[in-house]
C-alpha cells in the first residue's frame, strides 16, 4: 500500500523527532551545564588557594655588611663611591633616594632605607667629608652633624631552589611613577574596567589583526596573562584558553584591581639569566638597571613594559635596536592616549635606553663567601627553608676588602708569571677583635663556583706550626723568656718504630746559639724542634687544641715541624686567638637571619673565651713582629711604612708543595695559601708566594698598626744585645725587651756585658768599641 | 758620647783583674743549656728540668757546635718604639656634636648638644667620672639602652655589636654586652666579656672594679663562689 505523504502525516513525525532533539538537547545542556559548575567550583578553590596563599617560593637573598659611616672611620672617599656605585647610587643632583653628587672631598647623598635585625634604618639626606683616607665629618640635610649613619647593605647573592626562579617582591606603594599607567595602555587599555575578559578588547583587536592581516594585538587582559602565568602553561588549545577565561573572571570576583596588578607585577616573566628566570619588575629593574623599582624613570618603566611582549625578543644588551624602537613605540603610544604630553615623550624618547652592562644579579660573584654563608645556615636550617621561605641574611662580607684580596691576587700572580701557571691560591681575611669573615677566595679565579680551598683545601702547614711550639714555651717563664738561649744544632730522634728524625734547618746550615725569639723569627727547624721536643710534642699539640684548632693529629715529633694539615680557615682560627690577644672567637660569616617580611628569626652572637695568658700572647707577637721586622717575612718593609706594626709567620713545606703566611695587624688578619692541586712542587717558598700576595692586599686595604695592649705582668726590662744579660739603661749595648715579671734576667755586673778574654792591649779594646758603636748606630737608624 | 761609652767601657774592663775574669756560663756547653732551662741569669742554678721530651727520643749522634760564648749568634735589635706602649685607645674622632636621637639619655653621660658628652658623676654606679664616650659609640650605647629598658635584649646585643664594631677596644662596650649577656642568663659569656674589657682598661680603676663585681656575679651564676669571692676581692681593690 502507498503511504500518502502529507504534511500532516510528516509534521508530527518530525515535530516528535524535533521535540526528542531539543530533549536531549536540553538534557544534555543540563548535564553539561552541572558539570561546568562543579569545573567552575573547582576552579574557584584552585584560584583562591594559591592567590591567598604563600604566592611564590622566595629564595633568600644574602647581604654584605651596611657601611656604618661616622666622622672618624677608616674609609676612602673612592672606596665609599665604589659601594655606591655597586648598591646603584646615580650620580645627580640628590633629589631622592639613591642619588649622590661628589663635589671636591664632600658626598652628598640621599640613602635608601632598610629593615635590620633591632629595626628600621631611615632614608636619609647625608653629607659625608673626606680627609686623607678617613671620614671627617658627617652632617644631615640641616647641616647638624650625625653620629652614625648605616647604608643599605649591598646584595651579594641568594640561595636558589631548584627550579632557580628569582623574585624582588615589590608592593603597590613602592611603584615608580607611571608604571601602572604604562602597563595599562599597552597591554589592557580596559583593564580597570572590564570583569576579568574584555570583550572589547577582543574585538578591538580582531578588527587590528584584520586590517593589518596579521596578529598584531592581543585581546588578553592583564588578568589572563597573569592567570596564564601563574596557574596554567603556555599551551594553546581551545579548552586552555577557556579555562583561562573562566579563572580570569573568578579571580576578579574574588579580589580587587589592585590585588590582581600587583601580583601581575611580580609574576611576569622579563628575562632569562644563564639558567635563572628573571621575574617580575622588582628584579627586572635590578637586573637591568641596577636599581630598586621605586627610583625608575619614566624612559626606564617604558623599556620594561615594552619588554612584556617579548623579553628575549626585545632584551635590551642582545637586541638593543630593537628594545629602542619598542621603547619609543610605547611612549608615542602613552602620547597618544594622553597619559604624557608631547614634551615629556619627546624628552624620554631622547634618553638612551640606560641598562647596565652586565646583569646584576650577584648570584655568582662571590662563590666562596656565599658557600661559606650555606654551610652555616644548613647547621640551622632545611633546604626548603633556605631556598623558599625568603630569608634575608645579613652577613659580614666586606665587598671593598674582597676586592682588594682579588686584586693581590691577581696583580701576585700577575708578577710571578709562567711559573705560577699551575698555581692555586686562596685565602681568608677576617677581623681579629670580632671573629667576623670579611672576605673569602676560594681560588685564583674568584667568579667561579669550584672546589673552595679556603673552606676544604687540607694542606701541611709546615713552619705556621711553629707559634705554638714558642706559645707552649713563653707560658713557662721561670724556664723560657724571649731571651733564652737555643742551641740550632743539628740532632736526630729515633721514633718508636725505629725511624731516624733528623731535621735540618731550610739553608742547612746549623746557627749555634740563638736567642729563643730567633729561633720563630728566622723559622728555624733545628731549635724550634729541639725545644718542641723538650716541650713535649702532646703539650704542644694542647697548645694548638687551644688555640682552636679541631684536628686530632698523632703526636709525632714531625708534626712539630708542620707535617700536620689544615684548611685555611683553620690556620684563621688558631691565628685569630694569637691576634686578639688570647681569645678564641669562632669566626663567622652571618650576622643575623631575618624573615622575608622583615621580622627577626636569629642572631649569631659575639662570642670569646680567654685561652692564654695575655702576657705570653704579648711576648709571642712581640717575636711574631720581629718576623716581619729582620726575619723571613722582612721584605714586607719594602713595601709598606716601617710604622705599620704588623705580626706573621711564614710557612714553606717540602719542596715548596704549600706556600702560606699568616699575619696580621690591629683590625685585618689574613691567611694566604698557594698550592697546586696536584701537591705537585711550586717555585714559590711561604715568603716568595704568599707573603707577596698578603703584602699587596695589605698596601690596598691599609691596615691599623697592631697595638696590642701591654698586660699587667709585662715588663720591659734592658738587657745586653749580645749576651742576654741584664743590662741598664745608658748602658752601650743595651736594649729594651719585654719579660713576664719576675722572669727578666737580673742585672748581670758590667752593663751585662759579653766578657772578653783577658785585653791584651788597648788597640783591641778600641776595636771592641768600634763595633759596639757600629752595632748602637745600627740600631738608632 | 762616643767618649763617654769609651770611658765607661774602659772603667767597666779597668775593674777586673787579669786572670781574675770568671768564667761566664753563657759559654758552657749545649748540654748545659738544654738541662732545665734555667732563667738567662747566670748566677742562678738551674730551675727544674723541662718535662723531657718522649721516652723515644735519644741523643744519638749530636753533633756539639763550639758555641763562641754570645759572639756567635746575632745581638739582639731594637726598634724606635712605635706604640705597643698604650693602654686604650679612645675613639678617634674629633670633638663633635650632638648625638642623634639622645632622647631617653644614657643614665650616666648626658649628651650635650653641641659639645662633647660631659664628665658627670656616676649615676648607676657603672661609669665612672673618667669614662668618657661620644659619638658613634655614645649613640648606640644609648640605643642599646633603650631596647634594653624595652625589655629586647637581643637588640640590645646587637646594638652593642655594633657599637663594638666602630671601637672594638672600648671597654665600656664590653662592660655593657657583658651585662646584656648576664641578664639573658648567659654567665660564662659575660665573664669572657668582662675579662676582655678588663686587658682594654688598664689605667682605669673604678671601670676595672665594676668589671670584677659583674665578674664575681657570674661566677656566683656559674656556682663558682670561691671564684665569685676572688673576684670580689679584686673589685674591692680597685675602687
Amino acid at each position: 500500500m502507498t503511504r500518502t505523504r502529507s504534511p500532516q502525516s510528516h509534521s508530527p513525525r518530525r515535530f516528535g523527532a524535533l521535540r526528542s532533539w531539543l530533549g536531549w538537547t536540553v538534557k544534555l545542556s543540563l548535564v553539561g551545564l552541572v558539570v561546568l559548575a562543579g569545573f567552575a567550583v573547582y576552579l574557584d578553590a584552585v584560584v583562591q588557594e594559591k592567590f591567598s596563599g604563600k604566592r611564590w617560593t622566595l629564595p633568600a637573598k644574602v647581604y654584605a655588611r651596611p657601611l656604618e659611616l661616622f666622622s672618624g672611620l677608616k674609609l676612602s672617599k673612592q672606596d665609599f663611591l665604589t659601594e655606591l656605585d655597586a648598591l646603584g647610587y646615580r650620580r645627580e643632583a640628590v633629589a631622592g633616594p639613591g642619588s649622590a653628587a661628589v663635589s671636591g672631598n664632600t658626598v652628598e647623598l640621599h640613602t635608601r632605607g632598610f629593615r635590620f635585625y633591632e629595626g628600621d634604618e631611615p632614608a636619609r639626606a647625608i653629607r659625608v667629608r673626606f680627609s686623607g683616607d678617613y671620614v671627617a665629618g658627617l652632617s644631615g640635610a640641616d647641616g647638624g652633624d650625625l653620629a652614625v649613619v648605616r647604608m643599605e647593605p649591598l646584595l651579594i647573592g641568594g640561595l636558589y631552589p631548584a627550579h632557580n626562579e628569582d623574585r624582588i617582591l615589590v608592593q603597590r606603594n613602592e611603584l615608580p611613577p607611571y608604571l601602572v599607567e604604562t602597563l595599562v595602555a599597552v597591554e589592557d587599555r580596559e583593564f580597570f574596567s572590564h570583569f576579568g575578559v574584555s570583550p572589547k578588547s577582543i574585538a578591538r583587536a580582531l578588527w587590528v589583526n584584520a586590517a593589518a592581516g596579521g596578529v598584531v594585538q592581543g585581546g588578553s587582559t592583564l588578568t589572563q596573562q597573569l592567570v596564564k602565568n601563574f596557574y596554567l602553561s603556555n599551551e594553546r588549545s581551545l579548552v586552555r584558553k577557556a579555562t583561562e577565561a573562566m579563572m580570569a573572571v573568578l579571580l576578579e570576583l574574588h579580589y580587587d584591581k589592585d590585588e590582581i596588578l600587583e601580583a601581575y607585577l611580580n609574576e611576569v616573566f622579563l628575562g632569562q639569566d644563564g639558567n635563572r628566570a628573571v621575574h617580575g619588575f622588582g628584579l627586572a629593574s635590578q637586573y637591568f638597571f641596577g636599581q630598586p623599582l621605586a627610583e625608575l624613570q619614566l624612559h626606564q618603566v617604558a623599556l620594561l613594559v615594552g619588554m612584556v611582549k617579548g623579553p628575549t625578543y626585545y632584551n635590551p644588551r642582545r637586541n638593543p635596536e630593537r628594545a629602542l624602537t619598542r621603547r619609543n613605540l610605547v611612549l608615542d603610544l602613552l602620547a597618544e592616549q594622553g597619559v604624557l604630553d608631547a614634551e615629556q615623550a619627546a624628552a624620554a624618547k631622547q634618553k638612551p635606553l640606560g641598562v647596565t652592562s652586565r646583569g646584576s644579579l650577584a648570584n655568582s660573584s662571590h662563590p666562596a663567601f656565599l658557600d661559606l654563608v650555606k654551610r652555616q645556615l644548613r647547621e640551622d636550617y632545611q633546604e626548603a627553608d633556605l631556598t623558599e621561605e625568603g630569608l634575608r641574611i645579613f652577613t659580614s662580607f666586606d665587598p671593598i676588602l674582597q676586592n682588594k684580596a682579588e686584586a693581590a691576587v691577581h696583580d701576585t700572580f700577575k708578577r710571578i708569571g709562567k711559573g705560577g701557571d699551575p698555581v692555586e691560591a686562596s685565602m681568608v681575611v677576617s677581623n681579629p677583635e670580632t671573629g667576623e669573615v670579611l672576605a673569602l677566595l676560594g681560588s685564583r679565579q674568584p667568579r667561579f663556583a669550584g672546589f673552595n680551598r679556603a673552606l676544604d683545601a687540607v694542606r701541611p702547614i709546615g713552619s705556621l706550626i711553629k707559634p705554638a711550639i714558642y706559645l707552649t714555651a713563653l707560658e713557662r717563664p721561670s724556664q723560657y723568656t724571649l731571651t733564652s738561649w737555643l742551641a740550632d744544632v743539628p740532632f736526630s730522634v729515633k721514633g718508636q718504630d725505629g725511624q731516624v728524625w733528623r731535621p735540618e734547618n731550610y739553608d742547612h746550615q746549623a746557627h749555634g746559639d740563638i736567642y729563643l725569639y730567633q729561633g720563630l723569627v728566622n723559622s728555624y727547624n733545628l731549635s724550634t724542634a729541639k725545644l718542641g721536643l723538650e716541650l713535649g710534642v702532646p703539650n704542644v699539640l694542647k697548645t694548638l687544641a687551644r688555640l682552636g684548632v679541631d684536628r686530632e693529629w698523632p703526636a709525632y715529633p714531625s708534626m712539630l715541624l708542620g707535617a700536620g694539615a689544615l684548611t685555611p680557615m683553620e690556620v684563621s682560627s688558631m691565628y685569630l686567638t694569637i691576634a686578639s690577644g688570647g681569645f678564641n672567637t669562632p669566626l663567622r660569616g652571618i650576622r643575623s637571619v631575618l624573615a622575608a617580611n622583615g621580622e627577626p628569626l636569629k642572631r649569631y652572637p659575639f662570642q670569646i673565651q680567654q685561652r692564654f695568658d695575655p702576657g705570653a700572647i704579648y711576648l709571642l707577637q712581640n717575636a711574631m713582629q720581629r718576623v716581619m721586622r729582620e726575619g723571613t717575612a722582612r721584605s714586607v718593609y719594602n713595601q709598606l711604612p716601617r710604622s705599620l706594626n704588623l705580626a706573621g709567620k711564614t710557612g714553606t713545606t717540602n719542596d715548596s708543595r704549600d706556600s702560606w703566611f699568616a699575619g696580621f695587624s690591629q683590625d685585618l688578619l689574613a691567611v694566604v695559601w698557594l698550592g697546586r692541586d696536584d701537591n705537585g712542587k711550586t717555585p714559590l717558598t711561604g715568603a716568595t708566594g704568599a707573603l707577596r700576595v698578603w703584602t699587596d692586599f695589605m698596601v690596598k686595604a691599609n691596615p691599623l698598626p697592631l697595638d696590642m695592649p701591654v698586660p699587667d705582668n709585662i715588663i720591659q726590662a734592658w738587657v745586653d744585645a749580645r749576651s742576654g744579660q741584664g743590662s741598664e739603661q745608658g748602658c752601650p749595648s743595651a736594649v729594651q725587651m719585654p719579660y713576664i715579671r719576675g722572669s727578666e734576667p737580673p742585672p748581670g755586673g758590667a752593663c751585662g756585658l759579653p766578657q772578653q778574654a783577658p785585653v791584651g792591649n788597648v788597640q783591641d779594646v778600641i776595636e771592641n768599641v768600634q763595633d759596639v758603636m757600629d752595632w748602637v748606630r745600627d740600631w738608632s737608624n | 758620647m762616643g767618649a763617654v761609652a769609651a770611658s765607661a767601657l774602659l772603667s767597666g774592663c779597668a775593674t777586673v783583674e787579669r786572670g781574675s775574669i770568671p768564667v761566664v756560663d753563657a759559654s758552657g756547653s749545649v748540654y748545659d743549656r738544654q738541662e732545665g732551662r734555667g732563667s738567662a741569669a747566670v748566677s742562678r742554678p738551674p730551675v727544674a728540668a723541662a718535662p723531657q721530651a718522649p721516652a723515644s727520643a735519644q741523643d744519638s749522634g749530636v753533633v756539639v757546635m763550639v758555641p763562641g760564648g754570645s759572639a756567635n749568634g746575632a745581638p739582639i735589635r731594637a726598634y724606635p718604639s712605635s706604640g705597643g706602649a698604650g693602654s686604650v685607645t679612645p675613639i678617634v674622632s674629633p670633638p663633635i656634636a650632638a648625638t642623634s636621637g639622645g632622647g631617653t639619655g644614657y643614665s650616666s653621660v648626658p649628651s650635650v648638644p653641641g659639645g662633647v658628652a660631659s664628665r658627670s658623676a656616676a649615676a648607676s654606679g657603672s661609669l665612672a667620672a673618667d669614662e668618657q664616650l661620644d659619638g658613634p659609640v655614645l649613640a648606640l650605647l644609648t640605643t642599646a639602652q633603650r631596647e634594653q629598658g624595652g625589655g629586647n635584649l637581643e637588640s640590645a646585643a646587637s646594638s652593642l655589636e655594633r657599637a663594638q664594631r666602630i671601637a672594638p677596644r672600648e671597654p665600656q662596650v664590653l662592660y655593657r654586652l657583658a651585662e646584656v649577656r648576664l641578664a639573658q642568663g648567659d654567665a660564662a659569656q659575660a665573664e669572657q666579656l668582662a675579662r676582655r674589657a678588663l686587658t682594654y682598661a688598664s689605667g682605669r680603676p673604678a671601670l676595672q672594679g665594676s668589671l670584677w663585681n659583674l665578674i664575681a656575679q657570674a661566677r656566683e651564676r656559674q656556682g663558682d663562689a670561691a671564684g665569685a669571692a676572688q673576684a670580689r676581692e679584686r673589685a674591692r681593690v680597685n675602687l
